[in-house]
């Protein structure tokens, strides 16, 4: 997927005034939101955060154990059945699931929701090539005949309202109009149903990848997630390496907070295991099975300080919990990752200097890393790649002068009170409401709050003299 | 050097993180349950499945069970199914043939009704587990419009770690020996429309699970 995060500013205002965009996001992650809160403080909110930091240690000691644990995994895979490919880079992602396809002189390909393949912009290769690629979870169904990108997590069109997505659902696939979300899901439904019966090849992504027992683990409430692993000849799991865990013990834990952070639900309708391909005697599953291990970028984080990113269990909680996400929906981001842990992981996958906006995206009120199901610290690596963007000289020059200004004013405690007196001054009775020149932008959405009237150098001179006053001026006081 | 090893020694090669991350003393479930005798397990179950919107029937014998799912079937004559050796159900095959309901093709998409067993269920949440193999077609309880699942009584454990206890102490055996294990909870849904439940999108519509007496 192209990368535009450069342009998170101008994108987020746009996005702040577009009325469909604030009715559907607001809506949508209030109401999961809400969900999660009951669901993660059922039957106490004490028990909600001793699972939750039960969770976030069995991530932590998956990936300090990472290599390990793929090998591992990667011997109980084989030992299954399934084929294992390594990826580092999206071409060689590409290459792969290309030249299986081939192999396997595949046509028709059913996906089921999955985020790397939208980093590696999988499905615009394939078509390439000559294969009809169709996405069939209901939200990135619609994204795909919409051709835009999903703005979520978990609910990809999070960011569009019924009667947009029954105009889309009208113009591209000649429903007739309704209103009713059930009807519109019952079309959808009866015009994917072939796709899965005819696919040769279904593609997955994988929630998690159990190295104790070598299986795939998917998520899926529609049930797509099955059917493209269940009814097509061929299923290849493109999972990202970070997603591997230790054991079942720490897999029954991640996989019930997981839904509980998203959605709400106490379990996703088909938490699903994939242990291998079709065996004798059976009637149907997959008969090959391909895993591809993906890096994209995966090692160099965890060569950082910002390897705790690589914990998140993609459940879309900092999404529906974040101030500035709330406001600007998720396509603003310009990548495949939006919100809090988007704006950590879209510098560190595509390049500081391509995502330079996103660390700021964000108030650090910390609610992002409250809702964590594995209790990530984006403030702290939020706060950290904002040094980071000065140190690569990454922020405007304005802020560099602005910095020398205010250091040699506060050098020098004359300049510092003549500055405070000018400021003031320059508050009332020039500026009134609005910052000077390129600080403008700041004040075009507020007034600029105004200074005491006295200073506290002043305050305390007054106090200092009304005391030795009443002392009658003797410093035995 | 291939990609395989080139991340592998990437990762080796990096400082390991979390090195001083407590050990773990506790190991909590994600649902406490303090009465776990086998009459409280089965009203738990029946009352989370209805909560995932499962219907739940508890028939007094295997003759009401067998009329029961029948009824179920309405005009439906063809079924997608487990074996008859894998559904805890004596006379079914002989009731189906009576009413003459055939078994159908595992891929066939105009089939609205599946049967199936189960593995296990959890009282914790209302689930089945699943688990796929020669005669436990995944098909049964994905394609159809109505899934029809028949447990035993003693089938009913706490919750998912409770399973995953029992895997563990027959080694694992059952992740090497079935394909793929599933747990499945209430019928298929959405809200990706404007955050609208709509129950069934491509799996059932309906969850019928029939507690045996």
């Amino acid at each position: 997927m192209k990368v535009e995060s450069q342009n998170f500013i101008p994108a987020a205002q746009i996005a702040i005034r577009n009325p469909n965009i604030q009715e559907a996001v607001t809506t949508g992650t209030r109401n999961s939101y809400v969900k999660r809160n009951i669901a993660m403080s059922t039957p106490t909110l004490e028990h909600g955060e001793a699972m939750r930091m039960q969770a976030a240690e069995a991530k932590r000691r998956a990936l300090r154990n990472l290599p390990d644990l793929l090998e591992k995994a990667e011997a109980n895979m084989k030992a299954n059945g399934i084929t294992v490919e390594w990826a580092q880079t999206s071409q060689e992602v590409c290459k792969l699931v290309v030249d299986i396809a081939k192999k396997h002189n595949v046509h028709l390909v059913a996906k089921s929701k999955s985020m790397v393949t939208e980093e590696v912009a999988l499905n615009d290769i394939l078509e390439a090539e000559g294969m009809e690629v169709i996405e069939t979870d209901l939200g990135e169904f619609i994204v795909q005949i919409g051709k835009t990108h999903p703005s979520h997590l978990l609910a990809p069109i999070i960011h569009m309202t019924k009667p947009e997505i029954r105009d889309l659902m009208v113009k591209e696939l000649g429903m007739t109009p309704t209103d009713d979300a059930g009807e519109m899901t019952k079309f959808a439904q009866a015009h994917l149903r072939r796709y899965f019966l005819e696919a040769d090849m279904g593609i997955s992504g994988g929630n998690f990848i159990l190295a104790e027992t070598g299986s795939i683990c998917l998520v899926t409430n529609e049930g797509n997630g099955r059917m493209c692993t269940t009814l097509p000849r061929v299923h290849i799991a493109v999972v990202g390496i970070e997603k591997v865990v230790e054991s079942v013990k720490d897999y029954a834990t991640l996989t019930q907070v997981l839904p509980r952070s998203g959605t709400g639900q106490v379990m996703t309708v088909y938490t699903h295991m994939i242990n291998g391909p079709r065996q004798l005697g059976e009637t149907d599953g997959p008969e090959h099975v391909y895993v591809i291990l993906v890096d994209n970028g995966r090692t160099k984080i965890y060569d950082t300080d910002y390897a705790e990113s690589l914990a998140c269990i993609r459940c879309g909680a900092c999404q529906n919990a974040c101030p500035v996400y709330r406001s600007t929906g998720g396509l603003a981001y310009g990548w495949v990752y939006a919100g809090p842990i988007g704006a950590i992981v879209t510098p560190l996958l595509v390049g500081m200097e391509n995502a330079s906006p996103l660390p700021q995206a964000s108030s650090l009120c910390g609610a992002c890393k409250q809702v964590c199901p594995v209790n990530i610290d984006i403030p702290r690596m939020l706060l950290e790649l904002r040094h980071d963007l000065v140190e690569q000289g990454e922020t405007g020059k304005i802020w560099d002068i602005g910095i020398k200004f205010w250091a040699i004013g506060n050098k020098s405690p004359r300049l510092f009170q003549m500055g405070g007196s000018m400021a003031r001054f320059g508050r009332k009775h020039v500026l009134k409401n609005n910052l000077p020149g390129p600080l403008g932008g700041w004040t075009d959405y507020r007034d600029f709050p105004n200074f005491a009237p006295k200073s506290f150098h002043q305050l305390w001179k007054e106090r200092q003299a009304a005391k030795n006053s009443h002392n009658g001026g003797s410093n035995n006081g | 050097m291939g990609s395989r090893e080139e991340i592998l020694a990437k990762l080796r090669a990096a400082p390991k993180p979390f090195t001083d991350l407590p050990k773990r003393d506790t190991y909590l479930h994600m649902v406490p349950i303090a009465d776990k005798s086998p009459a409280a397990l089965r009203k738990r179950f029946a009352e989370e499945a209805k909560k995932l919107a499962c219907e739940v029937s508890e028939p007094v014998s295997h003759t009401d069970a067998i009329q029961q799912i029948l009824a179920l079937f309405g005009e439906n004559k063809s079924v997608i199914a487990w074996d008859f050796a894998n559904i805890p159900l004596p006379g079914l095959a002989d009731a189906f043939a009576t009413a003459g309901i055939q078994i159908a093709d595992v891929r066939d998409g105009s089939v609205r009704v599946g049967i199936t067993g189960a593995d296990a269920a959890l009282a914790s949440t209302g689930s089945l587990v699943v688990g796929s193999g020669p005669g436990k077609p995944r098909q049964a309880s994905l394609l159809p419009a109505l899934h029809i699942a028949v447990i035993s009584p003693d089938q009913i454990i706490t919750d998912l770690e409770t399973w995953f206890d029992g895997q563990l102490a027959k080694g694992l055996q059952h992740f090497r020996s079935a394909a793929a294990h599933v747990v499945i909870s209430g019928p298929s849904r959405t809200a990706d429309i404007a955050m609208e439940l709509v129950m069934g999108v491509h799996g059932p519509t309906r969850v019928h699970v029939v507690i045996l007496p």
